[in-house]
């Protein structure tokens, strides 16, 4: 665990780094109106490179194994880059698509992938989870992306 | 006098047609919430805020409100029935009222777990009546340095109590601030941390972050395990009324969870997980028989259901009077309020009198609507837990995506969301609490405006936060409660080391 945190911390390290000097790009103080835009934030990465310094100095003293199941199997991996793939391909496509399309596409596939459903169970709940979803919220008046061929 | 009468003009507003529907809309939608497993309030209520999108103020905030409350119970039924929490603070509840259900009683669990809620949450709310008004007419004395002390000592709050380690609550808490500064300044109108991108001008939205971390990541973290193994079983629900010989035990039992609920409610950085497992814990020991409990006793599931629905309209309290959250369900509420237009605070009460009246009534009449409703509907809240997470799953998803699209109509949104899914899912796999990253991000304009106009009222000098008395003591407060947690979170050794120095 201790080399986790230590990664984990040194990411955060950089971040505060990176906060400072983009705060630094910005007014710091010195308006009329006393401190700048910059000012809250520059003190706040030096907390974070503080609180980093701190908690990797401690990581070398402590030595706790990482829990067994901190690491998901290979199984566990490929439903996580799938629930990831396919939201980011929704993002991709919600504009070109449409809403109704995009998510027939998106729940389709994760259901196949993920559900294991029979293949008109599979299909029904496409459709509801699509066309169904666009049908009632477009009823509540919420505005959804209609696409190239305007569904 | 004056507050009897606000109440009862609340009372006329939220019993209008319309408002009653979005208050059963909201109980159920809530208990829905609560029901499924993976999704907690604080997600839930994020994800359905775009359907309030076309309601005026006081009813979106009605059925929010009922939202958060229905959920609270929602967890109940599924931790009675099939020994899965639909969320942390009914995971005390498993211990008994599974075993009740196991006996076949069931339905007594829930018979108590909804009367004790009800009563929990009826005198949460008289709470809120009387303390409403003389709190907001004390915060109103309030200018920007004692607001700026005051934002601290509800952050030092949800800091300390925040997860095992303060480094990682402080440095959560620092990421929402900064998250929260991205946009253009609000006091000089300048453009920070937007990287070019015109859409990080007008800020991050806070529903996206919060249905990523909360919503997204906690479906990333199921998705390392087997979506298709979360359970269901079956309970058998008959009569819903305890014995008699336990009656007595049941009302002692609901007056200390109601009181502990409510005390905590008032204290930002809590949370109802605390008030159920504390009132389970006080139980216990003053219980005449303590071996009993997690047999299936009564008084084990009276309490902190009691409790848990006590401190969650107790928990509005510091909201609505000092616009002060104490936990992400309440911070996604006063975005929610932002979003409508209304600030949280003082001036609430004398600047949107109706509206804030219409909504401590619509508690009353959502508690009852919750108890009314709960009981018969517990069959098919059941039969919606048969369906299997891998499908729930899917929709929750497209909940998601439609939620953040629907923010302001742009696919950056849902971006957003999943780029904060992927951060929650890694802050919970290295055990960095995400509460306090959502309270700052919510927080985090109005300390910033707090603390600049402060230095701009003193031309820079930080003396003003030190000579205001006010200000002051909310300082001391903060200093105390951070030295306290900086204490604890010092190993044994150093601090037996210390107190042998002393010796």
């Amino acid at each position: 665990m201790s080399t986790v945190d230590r990664i984990s911390w040194s990411v955060l390290l950089l971040f505060g780094a990176f906060v400072i000097y983009e705060s630094l790009q910005i007014n710091y103080y010195g308006s009329d109106f006393g401190p700048g835009p910059g000012f809250f934030s520059f003190w706040l990465g030096v907390l974070v490179i503080g609180l980093s310094v701190i908690e990797i100095g401690r990581s070398f003293r402590s030595n706790l194994p990482l829990p067994a199941d901190f690491f998901p199997d290979r199984t566990g991996v490929v439903r996580i880059s799938c629930l990831l793939g396919a939201l980011v391909a929704s993002v991709v496509l919600l504009d070109r698509l449409g809403y109704s399309l995009t998510m027939f596409l998106f729940c389709g596939l994760l259901l196949r992938v993920l559900g294991r459903q029979p293949w008109w169970l599979t299909l029904l709940l496409t459709l509801l989870g699509s066309f169904g979803t666009a049908y009632v919220f477009r009823q509540l008046q919420v505005i959804l992306p209609r696409g190239i061929l305007g569904i | 006098m004056e507050t009897f009468q606000h109440l009862m003009n609340g009372f006329m507003v939220a019993l209008s047609p319309m408002n009653l529907l979005y208050a059963t809309i909201g109980c159920i939608l809530g208990t829905l919430i609560g029901v499924l497993p993976g999704l907690g309030p604080a997600a839930g209520t994020a994800l359905l805020i775009p359907i309030t999108f076309k309601l005026d103020p006081t009813g979106a905030i009605i059925m929010l409100a009922a939202i958060y409350y229905g959920a609270m119970y929602g967890g109940t039924i599924t931790s009675v029935l099939v020994n899965v929490p639909g969320e942390a603070a009914s995971v005390v509840t498993c211990l008994d009222g599974y075993e009740m259900a196991k006996q076949g009683r069931a339905g007594v669990a829930l018979g108590i777990a909804a009367i004790g809620s009800f009563i929990g949450g009826s005198v949460a709310t008289l709470g809120l009546v009387v303390m409403a008004l003389p709190l907001a007419r004390f915060a109103l004395k309030f200018g920007p340095p004692e607001y700026f002390s005051l934002l601290l000592v509800g952050l030092s709050l949800v800091m300390a109590l925040a997860g095992k380690s303060l480094s990682k609550a402080l440095v959560m808490g620092v990421v929402g601030l900064i998250f929260s500064f991205v946009g253009i300044d609000p006091v000089e109108g300048a453009p920070r941390f937007d990287f070019g991108i015109t859409q990080l001008l007008d800020g991050i939205r806070f529903v996206p972050v919060v249905m990523g971390f909360f919503g997204i990541g906690e479906i990333l973290i199921n998705a390392e395990r087997s979506l298709a193994s979360v359970v269901v079983g079956e309970g058998k629900v008959s009569s819903f009324l305890p014995r008699r010989e336990e009656i007595g035990l049941c009302v002692s039992s609901i007056n200390r969870g109601t009181w502990l609920g409510f005390f905590l409610g008032l204290i930002p950085g809590t949370n109802s997980a605390v008030a159920s497992f504390m009132s389970y814990a006080i139980e216990k020991k003053v219980s005449k028989h303590p071996e009993k409990f997690g047999t299936g006793v009564v008084e084990g599931v009276a309490a902190p259901e009691t409790a848990n629905n006590s401190y969650a309209n107790a928990a509005l309290i510091p909201l609505f009077t000092l616009g002060l959250p104490g936990s992400p369900t309440i911070a996604i509420l006063m975005g929610a309020l932002i979003m409508n237009g209304l600030t949280p605070g003082p001036l609430l009460f004398q600047q949107h009198a109706t509206f804030v009246w219409a909504v401590i009534a619509s508690l009353y009449i959502g508690n009852v609507i919750l108890l009314i409703l709960n009981l018969p509907l517990v069959g098919l809240w059941v039969r919606i837990l048969k369906i299997p997470y891998n499908i729930l799953v899917v929709f929750i998803l497209v909940f998601c995506i439609i939620g953040a699209y629907s923010l302001n109509n742009s696919v950056f949104d849902i971006g957003m969301m999943i780029f904060c899914g992927l951060l929650g899912y890694v802050a919970k796999k290295l055990d960095f609490p995400l509460a306090p990253a959502v309270l700052t991000l919510i927080l985090g304009p109005m300390l910033e405006r707090s603390l600049r106009e402060s230095l701009s009222m003193s031309r820079g000098d930080y003396s003003i936060f030190f000579t205001r008395p006010i200000s002051l003591v909310l300082l001391i407060i903060t200093a105390i409660i951070f030295a306290t947690s900086a204490w604890q979170a010092l190993p044994s050794a150093v601090r037996e080391e210390s107190r042998g120095a002393q010796a």
